[in-house]
């Protein structure tokens, strides 16, 4: 990698020449499939394999008679059959696993399996699901059909919200959005002569899959490797097991062959995880010059079969229901609910794209109650550092919100928006709005959010980085080599980069909550630091130099300047064993001391302490004949501490958005009895080049001193705040208010029409 | 296995289609090849028609234009003789899908599909196209309406093959419109549309067309619309007025993508957008 | 059934099943595993590959379809040794992400260029609207296919 390409993936990513998991076709592989039998609620009574098994080149298939262990997976909750047994829950569930020799054999025996059910009273809304008396999705829970239900309270907001002289309210949804990676859940699993289990899956969470299969199949966790190359796209939808039980199960039966699983994309929707969709119901409360009093609220989610991370993102939610706000009285009501809709489970915002779409519209409710300028209202509000949030957690890091409004407030879009509407074309209406979101980073409390990197000095005298958190895309294996490169003193692309592997790398979490940059990244600091204290005092031995310090690294060396004299790493190398020649340092990021909320019935999470922040503006035109929405222009002004990688930060920034757009214009997987209505590529539909518009991005200055390089997590944060931004300059076009998103043209004509009937 | 005959000549296609009379006709490949997947089929042939050349040219035929069944959506949105004669069919072909879908799917593919959405059809009907049908036995010759019959139903008979669409000479109409509505600016299926010609003599009607798509069961012609605007100017009372007609005439459906009410409401809408021509 | 064709230039004879999909031959078969299967029904773009010149979807041919023709794959553009000015272009201006998306779009953004050599912000989107990225939000994608576009035109700016 020379100093014209940034990332240390990009070229050969570029060249077609990576090689994802999807990629692995081993020499004599068999191939998996499952069976899913499509209903969303039913006792099996039976699956009729012996047709298919009667087939040529179809050497098993498997059903839960089959699978050791508990054959039950899940993250935090094992509530999720591999193979299911006695019930399906919803309309993915499957019941059976086949192992065949081809690709055709294997696509002829899933369409020759039956499986005899009788359906079951099944429930689809989980406001239904939380009545007394509904449908239980999981018989015998205790809790019934909630999974949690929980509350973040801060002083009396029942009282507070009584005496206010302005109050506002509003109902709004969310729907289910699908991650829609371009490469679906696959990998390849082998069962060694060892009794190893050796899997390459396309997967965030390599180091806990060991124990997701483990406890899944009975097995010894430490005898499950996993690797992870570059993931084709994860987005949270890999966070998980998702192949990877079912994979190992059949290495298990594959009498030491190789098996390959690639979900097919109408897989992956019938059967991956999906955003959590919400009802957000909110009453915000206020003195007449817009300073905020009072919140009281409540979070509705469906988590559909299984809890996959549900209660953590509605604890996510829940922490951001009020936005950067101060707001001094705040009671937040949370329910995560069981239905037989299909799974939802860890997406890029995770909650809090939920949560900013109610608290961004309530601002520009109470702005429009009062008479303010949104910009100023949000500005008059927003927090600073030091102060405490609505959870009651002081903000002890970096806190630029204030920066990103103001970067706002100067720009061109927002300076002229009155004239840009104006100057609206034909049966056109044009609007400009912002929003602005926070999202936490890290795992928050009760969860140790830890890394360890391990750097070594190869025996040729090369550095060598062991990444142990999944790149998805979002290019941390090029941060990681950077940091370290600086760190080093080396030439970035001098550096070995291992990709994840739970053999030669050291366990780190998930690829996840915006963590993957800054903790394992403050590790790699750590681990760079303990090897060039190390490499300095073992050349001062070769350089009869007393003082170690004085020494330098640079490429390929170690250098004494007072002395001109330099001894070689590769020399140096040969000198050293093994295990003298690497360093191992961990991280753990920190938590939030000074709390003065509460919270209830949360297992983690609770609550966070760093957060990114972003300002977004949009400029929309929305065509009066079909109600379809343009966005003409769009910018976003960040807070992510310190920019370590220019370019890397605008990736996140431009891509989030871009996801968040989706998610404002057309993205929904609407079902109906849990059937999804949105099962392929042509009916979900994800924005393509000309539905977006140029995204500019501003990172405003900032620092975070516990980051690495000064930075904090970017990946999700510009996730959040397109919905509302949409939405609001929806509003401004054409004075209509959506509160229910996607904003299909279907549903902007209706508002406009329902408008127009009111005019005299 | 599965038999993929690719016949050269017209000659060897009448063969293939007796000695296998149950094979599906591969032209594209992106209407049929996503439907057997989806339908979890596989046939034992498939007939494949890319290797009849004599099926892919466009030429003049006296006052009107005939295009070869196999001519892509691509080349027809840029040949000369589409662009000079029958521009609305450019346009409309050019919003088929994406640039690869656009190389790969044919005209005949998208008259045999007879999707209600279909993006040429609306603007076949306006310019009052007819369907050429070959087969050993000879050929005959349809109009738009009696070619397509219903959602998914041609009147291709077994045996038969669409060879062309004639399309007769349509530059003396100076208005040449068509719009689809999806729910996206591209890889989308239509919503509805609407493809209008009209022949103006000194800012007069004296002919107008209007065909509307996914809004019926097929694309469909509104002659009460048409006749309204005839004798007048395009301005915005006179469309309003035809629009209602349009609104009237259509027999749309609720599905994933909209409601009947949006697709009703919408197509008497997309003649408004004559006014800012 | 033996079907016979060039893949970047090279003659390949397969003896395979004729109805089975362009994008399982190449990947299996051939290695050619910068062909990417994102959906299998056209609505992606990652399956992308030129044949004889033109951009195709090979989740969409059948074997029987290639026979005699031309197949052109990103690998075939360039490698990393020696790569394509776009290869180069996505790689420099941050057009690559995840990268599952980008040797179909690399091959759209080809395709565009060899029939407009200066083409404009929306022409360059029009020209790459068929090819899905989930990560990016198009935006340093366009960059790059207009900073090859200018290269091959030797830096000058003809609008």
């Amino acid at each position: 990698m020379s100093g014209r390409f940034p990332r240390v993936d990009a070229l050969s990513k570029a060249c077609g020449a990576e090689r994802f998991a999807a990629d692995h076709y081993p020499e004599g592989c068999l191939w998996a499939g499952a069976f899913r039998p499509g209903a969303a609620h039913a006792r099996v009574l039976a699956v009729h394999t012996a047709e298919a098994l009667a087939l040529p080149g179809v050497l098993q298939v498997l059903t839960a008679a089959d699978v050791p262990g508990t054959n039950l997976q899940g993250i935090v909750h094992k509530d999720q059959p591999v193979l299911c047994g006695d019930v399906v829950r919803h309309a993915g569930d499957p019941v059976a696993l086949v192992l065949a020799e081809s690709r055709e054999a294997l696509e002829r025996a899933l369409g020759l399996l039956r499986a005899d059910l009788e359906p079951l009273p099944a429930v689809f809304d989980p406001r239904e699901a939380m009545r007394p008396g509904a449908p239980r999705v999981h018989a015998g829970r205790e809790g019934g059909n909630v999974l949690m239900a929980a509350e973040i309270r801060k002083g009396d907001a029942a009282r507070a919200l009584a005496a206010c002289p302005v109050v506002v309210r509003g109902t709004f949804e969310t729907p289910r959005q699908a991650p829609a990676f371009l490469e679906t859940e696959c990998g390849v699993a082998r069962r060694l002569p060892d009794g190893t289990l050796d899997l390459i899956v396309s997967t965030q969470s390599p180091f806990r899959d060991r124990f997701e299969v483990a406890q899944a199949l009975g097995l010894d966790p430490l005898s499950v490797r996993v690797r992870a190359p570059y993931l084709g796209g994860g987005f949270g939808g890999k966070d998980g097991a998702t192949v990877q039980c079912l994979l190992a199960l059949a290495a298990l039966h594959a009498d030491g062959r190789p098996v390959r699983m690639a979900w097919s994309r109408e897989e992956s929707f019938t059967a991956g995880y999906k955003r959590h969709p919400s009802i957000l119901r909110c009453e915000l409360g206020a003195d007449r010059d817009g300073t905020l009093r009072a919140l009281r609220c409540r979070m509705v989610l469906d988590t559909g079969a299984y809890a996959h991370l549900g209660g953590e993102v509605l604890e996510l939610g829940m922490e951001h229901m009020a936005g950067p706000y101060r707001v001094p009285h705040v009671l937040v009501r949370g329910f995560c609910v069981y239905t037989n809709n299909p799974v939802s489970g860890a997406m890029r915002g995770f909650g809090v794209a939920q949560a900013t779409f109610c608290a961004e519209r309530m601002m520009d409710r109470l702005a429009a109650k009062l008479g303010l300028d949104p910009l100023e209202l949000r500005l008059k509000n927003v927090l600073g550092p030091g102060e405490e949030n609505a959870c009651g957690v002081r903000l002890t890091g970096s806190t630029e919100a204030r920066a990103c409004l103001t970067a706002l407030r100067g720009h061109p879009f927002w300076t002229t928006r009155r004239e840009w509407a104006a100057q609206a074309p034909a049966r056109t209406r044009r609007g400009v709005a912002v929003a602005l979101a926070h999202n936490a980073m890290g795992y928050g409390g009760g969860l140790p959010d830890m890394a360890a990197a391990k750097v070594e000095l190869t025996e040729e005298g090369r550095f060598r980085v062991y990444c142990a958190v999944s790149d998805m895309g979002q290019g941390n294996v090029g941060g990681h080599a950077v940091l370290a490169a600086q760190a080093l003193n080396q030439p970035p692309g001098e550096l070995d980069m291992v990709l994840p592997d739970t053999e030669r790398c050291h366990p780190s979490g998930s690829s996840s909550a915006g963590r993957t940059t800054y903790t394992f990244g403050n590790a790699v600091l750590k681990a760079c630091a303990a090897m060039t204290d190390k490499l300095r005092t073992r050349a001062a031995q070769f350089l009869l130099c007393d003082d170690p310090a004085s020494l330098v690294l640079e490429s390929g060396r170690v250098v004494w300047p007072g002395a001109g004299k330099s001894v070689p790493l590769a020399l140096m190398a040969r000198f050293l064993p093994r295990d003298d020649r690497v360093c191992v340092a961990e991280f753990v990021m920190p938590v939030a001391r000074e709390v003065s909320g509460s919270s209830r019935g949360f297992v983690l999470g609770f609550p966070h302490l760093l957060f990114a922040y972003s300002a977004h503006l949009a400029r929309v035109e929305l065509d009066e004949l079909t109600g379809r929405v343009r966005v003409a222009d769009y910018f976003a002004a960040t807070d992510g501490g310190g920019v370590v990688l220019p370019q890397g930060f605008e990736q996140q920034i431009q891509g989030g958005a871009a996801q968040g757009l989706g998610l404002a214009l057309m993205e929904d997987c609407a079902s109906r009895d849990g059937r999804l209505l949105t099962p392929d590529l042509s009916t979900y539909l994800v924005p393509t080049a000309l539905d977006l518009p140029e995204i500019g991005s501003l990172a405003v200055p900032s620092h975070e001193s516990s980051g690495p390089g000064g930075l904090k997590g970017v990946g999700e944060v510009a996730m959040d705040a397109p919905l509302p931004a949409v939405a609001s300059a929806v509003e401004q076009a054409a004075g209509i208010r959506l509160d229910a998103a996607p904003l299909t043209p279907e549903r902007v004509l209706a508002a406009l029409r329902r408008t127009r009937k009111k005019k005299p | 296995m599965t038999r993929v005959l690719l016949p050269a000549t017209l000659p060897e296609l009448w063969e293939a289609l007796a000695a296998s009379p149950g094979a599906p006709l591969l032209a594209g490949g992106t209407d049929l090849l996503v439907r057997l997947r989806a339908r979890r089929q596989r046939p034992e042939a498939l007939v494949g028609l890319e290797r009849l050349a004599e099926l892919r040219t466009i030429r003049r035929q006296g006052r009107s234009l005939r295009i070869g069944a196999l001519a892509t959506h691509a080349m027809i949105a840029g040949h000369p003789l589409v662009l000079r004669h029958a521009p609305v069919l450019a346009r409309a072909v050019s919003e088929v899908g994406g640039p690869a879908i656009r190389n790969m799917g044919t005209l005949g593919g998208n008259l045999c599909t007879a999707s209600p959405a279909g993006d040429s059809l609306p603007a076949l009907a306006v310019l009052e196209a007819r369907v050429e049908l070959l087969s050993a036995g000879g050929t005959r010759l349809l109009p738009l309406s009696g070619f397509l019959l219903g959602p998914g139903r041609t009147a291709l008979a077994p045996g038969e093959i669409v060879g062309a669409v004639r399309v007769p000479l349509a530059a003396d109409f100076q208005v040449q419109h068509f719009e689809k509505v999806g729910r996206r600016a591209a890889l989308a299926i239509a919503v509805v549309s609407l493809a209008v010609l009209a022949r103006l003599e000194k800012g007069v009607v004296a002919e107008a067309r209007l065909a509307v798509g996914s809004a019926a069961p097929t694309v469909l012609r509104c002659p009460e619309a048409e006749e309204l605007l005839r004798g007048g100017r395009l301005t915005l009372s006179a469309l309003e007025r035809a629009a209602k007609a349009v609104r009237v005439a259509v027999r749309p459906i609720d599905d994933a993508r909209a409601s009947a009410g949006y697709r009703r409401q919408v197509a008497g809408n997309l003649l408004l957008r004559l006014a800012d021509l | 059934m033996t079907i016979r064709f060039t893949l970047n230039g090279r003659p390949v004879a397969l003896d395979t099943d004729p109805g089975r999909r362009a994008v399982d031959l190449l990947r299996e078969d051939l290695g050619a595993l910068s062909v990417k299967e994102g959906c299998g029904t056209g609505e992606c773009g990652a399956c992308s590959v030129l044949l004889d010149g033109e951009l195709k979807l090979s989740c969409l041919l059948l074997a029987a379809q290639l026979e005699g023709r031309e197949v052109v794959t990103c690998e075939g553009l360039g490698d990393q040794a020696a790569p394509h000015p776009l290869q180069a272009a996505f790689a420099e201006h941050g057009a690559v992400q995840c990268g599952f998306c980008t040797p179909g779009m690399v091959l759209a953004a080809e395709s565009l260029l060899r029939e407009n050599q200066d083409p404009d912000r929306e022409e360059v989107r029009r020209g790459l609207s068929g090819n899905l990225c989930r990560c990016t939000g198009y935006v340093k994608i366009v960059d790059a296919v207009q900073a090859a576009a200018r290269e091959r035109r030797g830096g000058r700016r003809k609008k």
